[in-house]
């Protein structure tokens, strides 16, 4: 019982940083239509960011963390510019492959600044564990979930209580029709791509501590991510939160009740259930308009 | 939007082959046996053009086909001591079979729902196949696949390999050219072009889409068993869901609905490492950006270049598929 409850703390932190994953890939699926197949090199990315301002510079958390993630920002009206308007009004296999082709370019453009080596940043809590009743659980796990949390309360404020959520769901719906009301629809796409880097960027600090910031790490996220989409249902924000969580805890859970050598395909074969059985997802929009 | 194959299209046609028949006699054994890889990847990208260009099935799992391809071939002859043309022919039929099953319930999604769903089952198999020891090797992969004979003659050499696989691969282009020029291929552009009128005029969408999902597969698997007998071992890191990316790279990098252009960007994507080998370290770096380039500056790809030309006249292909994606 108490090892169920470590689990479960650490499944849903897992989770968590899946869930962020996943609402940068929705908010800018939902906003522009396209599949960032870049998604785990942004995590990436961001990790190596906070490896140069946390490790390499050695600044203050109060400053390193801030200029990771403002750094992300940056790279998020970059990829905007030279990936997106120019694939805009590309066929679908053209934005995959172009995102592809931007994710190899990301992953071995670190290579050749930070090297092959993994770096690992110290969590900003500490390697400080917390009892709760007989069980151990790190303050890294539970201040993952909470600033998760955190994130999603911001994240629905800003989509739903001011006028630049009201706008970017405008585009979200009809872009032409935004357009005509005369909304700013090119500024308001490279916010969508800042917002999702932003997101990827705390992804990426919160898990570099719990695994190694590593060159190769974007790839598994981001399938992780994929994986969580699809279950909780493409373009949507609960959606990509209950997929998140629901992907963590089915990795962490099965490596230790199941087997840890097919936890992946746990993950993978819960999406391919939910592709067949349920493709809309759990909170999914209704494909066959989209698909 | 293909020139029709006029006499002189058959002469540049012969022309071109007779050229790549010759071409070891002028590269070294290490060019050549690029050239044979080029070739292999060519014979899956033609499959792939079946099912993406033609039927526009969106497939990032096409590696997984090689895959079964080339470890149908590597289990049967090492373990169980079939005669490697029987195991290859075995190792298709399952490829095929297993398309057909995994096509006719996958096949009711498009678009990126596909994508990642082929995706998916990509990871998938490779998981499945560096972890399942006793069946695959796992990560040790399956070593002592024997040669191919031919007539007496073990296809053991460079040279050898490359000039039957390039037979192969004239072979099915030319198959699936005819396949295109078909009553099905007809279809199965229908069914890419507009699926909902597709089903207006008769054509049975489902079987459509899972027959050029399953030709798809068989080139593939085709392509895995020539890979196999070349390479002479596998394991899994082969058949990974990024060779899956680099299939659908080549058929886009090329020119996608088009045979020249899918043998095209095979050769290039197969040849550009040797082509960049003074960057080093920074030639995936470089690829990537390669790629950007081809994808912004010549949406028809590189075949784009070589026939924009002479068909600006008369394409209604660019009306009608802005048409497509202006629609609501």
């Amino acid at each position: 019982m108490d090892a169920l409850l470590q689990l479960l703390v650490n499944g849903v932190a897992l989770g968590s940083v899946y869930s962020l994953v996943a609402l940068g890939f929705i908010i800018v699926y939902s906003a522009t239509s396209v599949v960032n197949f870049a998604a785990g090199q942004f995590v990436m990315l961001s990790a190596f960011f906070g490896v140069m301002t946390i490790l390499n510079l050695k600044l203050a958390p109060a400053l390193a963390y801030p200029l990771a993630i403002a750094g992300m920002a940056v790279f998020g009206v970059i990829f905007y510019v030279a990936i997106h308007l120019p694939l805009q009004k590309r066929p679908v296999v053209s934005v995959i492959i172009g995102t592809v082709a931007a994710g190899i370019v990301m992953q071995n453009a670190a290579l050749l600044i930070w090297g092959p080596l993994p770096s690992r940043i110290p969590s900003l809590f500490g390697d400080a564990n917390v009892s709760i009743g007989s069980s151990v659980v790190t303050v890294h796990a539970l201040a993952t979930i909470g600033i998760t949390l955190v994130l999603i309360v911001l994240l629905y404020l800003l989509l739903y209580r001011t006028s630049a959520g009201r706008a970017m769901r405008a585009i979200a719906q009809d872009v032409e029709a935004a357009r005509m009301m005369g909304l700013p629809v090119t500024l308001w796409l490279g916010f969508a791509w800042i917002l999702a880097a932003v997101f990827s960027a705390f992804a990426g600090l919160l898990v570099a501590p719990m695994w190694f910031a590593d060159v190769n790490m974007g790839d598994p996220i981001a399938l992780k991510a994929f994986a969580a989409t699809v279950i909780g249902g493409f373009g949507s924000v609960p959606g990509a939160i209950a997929g998140g969580l629901l992907v963590g805890l089915v990795e962490i859970l099965g490596a230790s009740y199941i087997s840890s050598t097919y936890k992946d395909l746990l993950s993978f074969g819960f999406m391919i259930l939910f592709l067949l059985v349920r493709p809309q997802g759990i909170f999914g929009e209704r494909i066959s308009e989209r698909g | 939007m293909k020139v029709p194959p006029t006499k002189t299209n058959w002469i540049l046609i012969a022309a071109i082959v007779a050229a790549a028949a010759i071409a070891p006699f002028f590269a070294t054994e290490y060019v050549t046996r690029l050239l044979v890889v080029a070739t292999i990847a060519a014979v899956a990208v033609v499959g792939l053009n079946i099912a993406f260009g033609y039927a526009g099935l969106i497939s990032l799992g096409h590696a997984a086909f090689v895959g079964v391809g080339a470890y149908g071939v590597a289990i049967l002859t090492v373990r169980h001591g079939v005669g490697p043309w029987l195991a290859a022919l075995i190792a298709i039929a399952i490829a095929a079979a297993v398309a057909y099953a995994i096509g006719r319930v996958v096949l009711r999604l498009s678009g990126h729902y596909l994508a990642l769903a082929t995706l998916g089952l990509n990871v998938s198999f490779t998981i499945v196949a560096s972890n399942w020891v006793a069946f695959t090797g796992g990560n040790d992969g399956i070593a002592h696949i024997p040669a191919l004979p031919l007539f007496s003659v073990q296809l053991a050499t460079e040279r050898s390999s490359y000039w039957f696989s390039l037979a192969v691969l004239v072979a099915l282009s030319f198959i699936a050219q005819r396949i295109r020029r078909s009553h099905a291929g007809r279809s199965f552009i229908a069914v890419r072009d507009d699926e909902i009128a597709a089903a207006m005029t008769g054509i049975a969408v489902t079987k459509a889409k899972t027959a050029a999902f399953t030709l798809g597969a068989i080139y593939a698997a085709i392509a895995g068993c020539l890979f196999a007998f070349h390479v002479r071992f596998v394991s899994p890191e082969d058949f990974a869901y990024h060779n899956s990316i680099t299939y659908l790279a080549m058929l886009i990098v090329g020119g996608e609905g088009s045979l020249a252009g899918a043998i095209l960007g095979a050769l290039t994507v197969t040849m550009l490492p040797e082509v960049l080998r003074g960057v080093g370290n920074a030639y995936l770096l470089i690829f990537g950006v390669l790629v950007l380039f081809v994808l912004v500056l010549l949406p028809k790809g590189l075949v784009g270049l070589l026939g924009g030309l002479k068909r600006k006249q008369a394409d209604v292909s660019v009306p009608v598929a802005k048409a497509i994606e202006s629609r609501p």
